[in-house]
């Protein structure tokens, strides 16, 4: 009897911060990652490898662990500044796929908006050599109007034609795809690259090759505003009426409709806010890190960035934590791939496993609260 | 005129009854964003046992299509599992669900197609080598004017599909099984009331969706693209579920979506390839399909409408 009671005690300790109600949103998340973590230890001891030295080159690929030794003009802080200037374009993307679902849609076209936003500021910006005061203000600004207008379109043909969302957005992302892959082929091709054309310097979100303290650095410019963005858009969504109505549509339309709140122009602005948010996501990502676009490919970003939101709770906090993790996995993943010899492919499926256990989140919770309840019965009974 | 039609059956096809699994699954109430996943999964799982029992015992793999498709459904199947145990079980959001399933399987099937081809073949290849499954053309039948194309250097597996189309029809519409499993999509609670298990009949329908998917997955392999790479995650599972949207979660109207995008697929590469323009026309050409789509729903989506309880979780405490 004692000794059960003693067992029960222990795996309460250990449970607590999970049965907190209060800490569920960090804790689950964090449980889950850590799960993944010992499953992705698995397979690659399976596979005969270390996996803690395989985990150790992942931080060290990544920037967060200093490695052995450094090329020239290299070191721990230029890993970490890639790192973020990967992960800029994930945390926009990540947070137009969560503002939708706070409206209740479901925006899969968030590649497709970033693809039309990034190549039109590369024909009007990247290609006009304006100055970089007006370029990189204005490269924003059509991501932010481009994207915008695109994802009005998909809530617009919902509110009046009552088109899925899903379906709309699948079309339009096929249809920028071909379309924005013809124009460049006809006119902004580089023959040498099979790519669009690089655009200059004036226009590009990331400074590349900044000179600082004998270091050759990239410094991601739209790491700040991704940040400050989230910020705005967790204000958004808890302090504003606007980000309430929102809300209150997602939750329950028939309700929301009752109370007088406008479904149909609250779902438009919500996909014209998330469309915009996606545009920032493909200007930092077509003019950062790479400055040109590459014809007939959809960016991953826009699939994975569901995912991110879906880990960071949809929350625009939970989103920068979770695009940080999930940018440590991918970037490391090169150098942990020749330094433990494992295949690279290895970081997807720890990506996968993660977001896998992070899914049955609400079954935890669904649990505990149930555990709860029979726990309240019991003392009922008792007392 | 023939090309357009043949091309675009054999396209359309696998993407039908891909999309008939998805009716199933969201008919019985579960959303499924995770037939690009079944469909992957199932083709990496038959690609896989085709490959490895030709370099086994010698025979070309082309020949080993009969058994990579029935792999291929058992795989699909079998991932399915995952969808079902979170979204029915575990009560995890569906969509969130599908979408996770999506990104391990891409993760999964690459990561092990690359170490299958390093340790059995001890070649860097992230892809396995299928060719394309044979064709027979039915003579007489074949002559007959523009529907002759039909009948002309059919796939088998098309016919497979049309039979196995026509018993989910069936099943669906004209069966206890099927009834209920509508049922269960618009007003779980009754079936509950009547004494039917609303969970089991929503797991099956899951496992008929990897099932279907698998096979759809499986075709696209031994055809259009001649091998498994990761290139089979086209978004032909988005397409089909444009489709079963487009077709109002019915089987019938979901026929015409799939045939539509088939037809426009090919007509746009003939088009484009008659016309002799240079390749990047083509592009311009690949956008029929969907700029059509999307014109034909502004006129056809007021009366759409989806099984009323897709997506909800089903708990038989809440009323």
């Amino acid at each position: 009897m004692s000794k059960d009671k003693k067992k029960k005690s222990l795996s309460y300790r250990l449970l607590w911060p999970i049965k907190n109600e209060k800490w569920q949103p960090i804790t689950i998340p964090v449980a889950s990652i850590l799960v993944s973590f010992i499953a992705a230890a698995i397979v690659i001891l399976l596979l005969g490898k270390n996996p803690l030295q395989a985990f150790y080159n992942l931080f060290q690929g990544s920037g967060i662990l200093p490695k052995a030794t450094y090329a020239g003009y290299k070191s721990m802080l230029t890993d970490f500044l890639s790192l973020l200037d990967a992960m800029t374009p994930l945390v926009f993307a990540s947070l137009a796929v969560a503002v939708a679902l706070r409206a209740g849609l479901f925006n899969i076209g968030v590649s497709g908006q970033m693809l039309v936003s990034g190549f039109l500021a590369t024909i009007i910006v990247g290609y006009s050599g304006l100055d970089a005061v007006v370029a990189k203000p204005l490269v924003l600004l059509i991501g932010i109007i481009a994207g915008g207008l695109m994802g009005g379109l998909v809530g617009w043909l919902k509110y009046r034609f009552n088109i899925h969302e899903v379906v709309t957005t699948i079309m339009l992302n096929y249809i920028a795809q071909y379309v924005i892959s013809f124009f460049i082929h006809m006119y902004y091709i580089d023959p040498v690259s099979r790519q669009s054309k690089y655009i200059s310097e004036a226009a590009r979100l990331t400074l590349v090759n900044f000179e600082f303290a004998n270091l050759k650095m990239d410094i991601p410019l739209g790491f700040i505003l991704a940040i400050a963005v989230a910020v705005f858009i967790k204000f958004l969504l808890d302090k504003t009426v606007v980000g309430f109505e929102i809300k209150a549509v997602g939750s329950n339309r028939d309700a929301a409709k009752y109370t007088g709140i406008k479904v149909g122009s609250n779902m438009i602005l919500a996909m014209i806010i998330s469309g915009g948010l996606a545009g920032l996501a493909g200007v930092t990502y077509y003019l950062g890190d790479f400055a040109s676009i590459q014809p007939k490919v959809l960016t991953n970003i826009g699939f994975d960035s569901i995912a991110v939101a879906l880990l960071g709770n949809s929350h625009p906090i939970g989103i920068i934590f979770s695009s940080f993790l999930i940018s440590i996995i991918d970037q490391g993943s090169t150098y942990m791939s020749s330094q433990a010899g494992i295949r690279q492919e290895i970081a997807s499926v720890i990506i996968g496993l993660i977001l896998l256990f992070s899914a049955c989140g609400a079954y935890v919770k669904h649990k505990v609260s149930r555990l709860k309840e029979k726990e309240v019965d019991r003392k009922d009974s008792e007392s | 005129m023939d090309t357009i039609i043949i091309d675009g059956l054999s396209f359309a096809l696998p993407l039908f009854i891909m999309a008939i699994g998805g009716i199933y699954s969201e008919k019985s109430g579960i959303t499924n964003l995770a037939l690009e996943g079944f469909q992957g999964f199932g083709a990496f799982i038959g690609a896989m046992t085709a490959v490895l029992i030709a370099h086994a015992s010698g025979t070309d793999v082309q020949n080993l299509f009969y058994v990579a498709l029935l792999f291929a459904m058992i795989g699909g199947m079998g991932f399915s599992v995952i969808h079902a145990v979170l979204s029915i079980k575990f009560k995890a959001n569906q969509v969130i669900s599908g979408v996770v399933i999506n990104i391990l399987a891409l993760a999964l099937t690459t990561f092990l197609t690359t170490q299958i081809n390093a340790i059995v073949f001890g070649a860097a290849s992230d892809k396995f080598r299928l060719g394309v499954t044979e064709r027979f053309t039915i003579e007489g039948l074949a002559n007959i004017p523009v529907i002759g194309a039909i009948f002309t250097d059919v796939y088998t597996f098309e016919v497979i599909i049309i039979v196995i189309a026509i018993i989910a029809w069936y099943v669906l519409y004209k069966t206890k099984f099927g009834l209920r499993l509508r049922a269960s999509g618009e007003n779980p609670h009754s079936v509950d009331t009547a004494g039917v298990d609303v969970a089991k009949i929503r797991f099956s329908a899951v496992l008929i969706s990897g099932l279907l998917s698998g096979l759809a997955g499986m075709c696209f392999a031994y055809s259009i693209s001649a091998q498994f790479s990761s290139g089979i995650y086209m978004g032909y599972g988005f397409l089909a579920i444009a489709a079963l949207i487009f077709g109002n979660w019915r089987i019938l109207p979901t026929l015409v979506a799939c045939l539509l995008f088939g037809f426009a697929k090919s007509g746009g590469t003939f088009i484009a390839q008659a016309m002799a323009l240079p390749s990047s026309f083509t592009d311009l050409f690949m956008i029929l399909p969907y700029v059509l789509t999307l014109l034909l729903l502004i006129f056809f989506s007021k009366s759409n409408r989806a099984p009323r309880a897709l997506g909800e979780i089903y708990d038989k405490g809440k009323r």
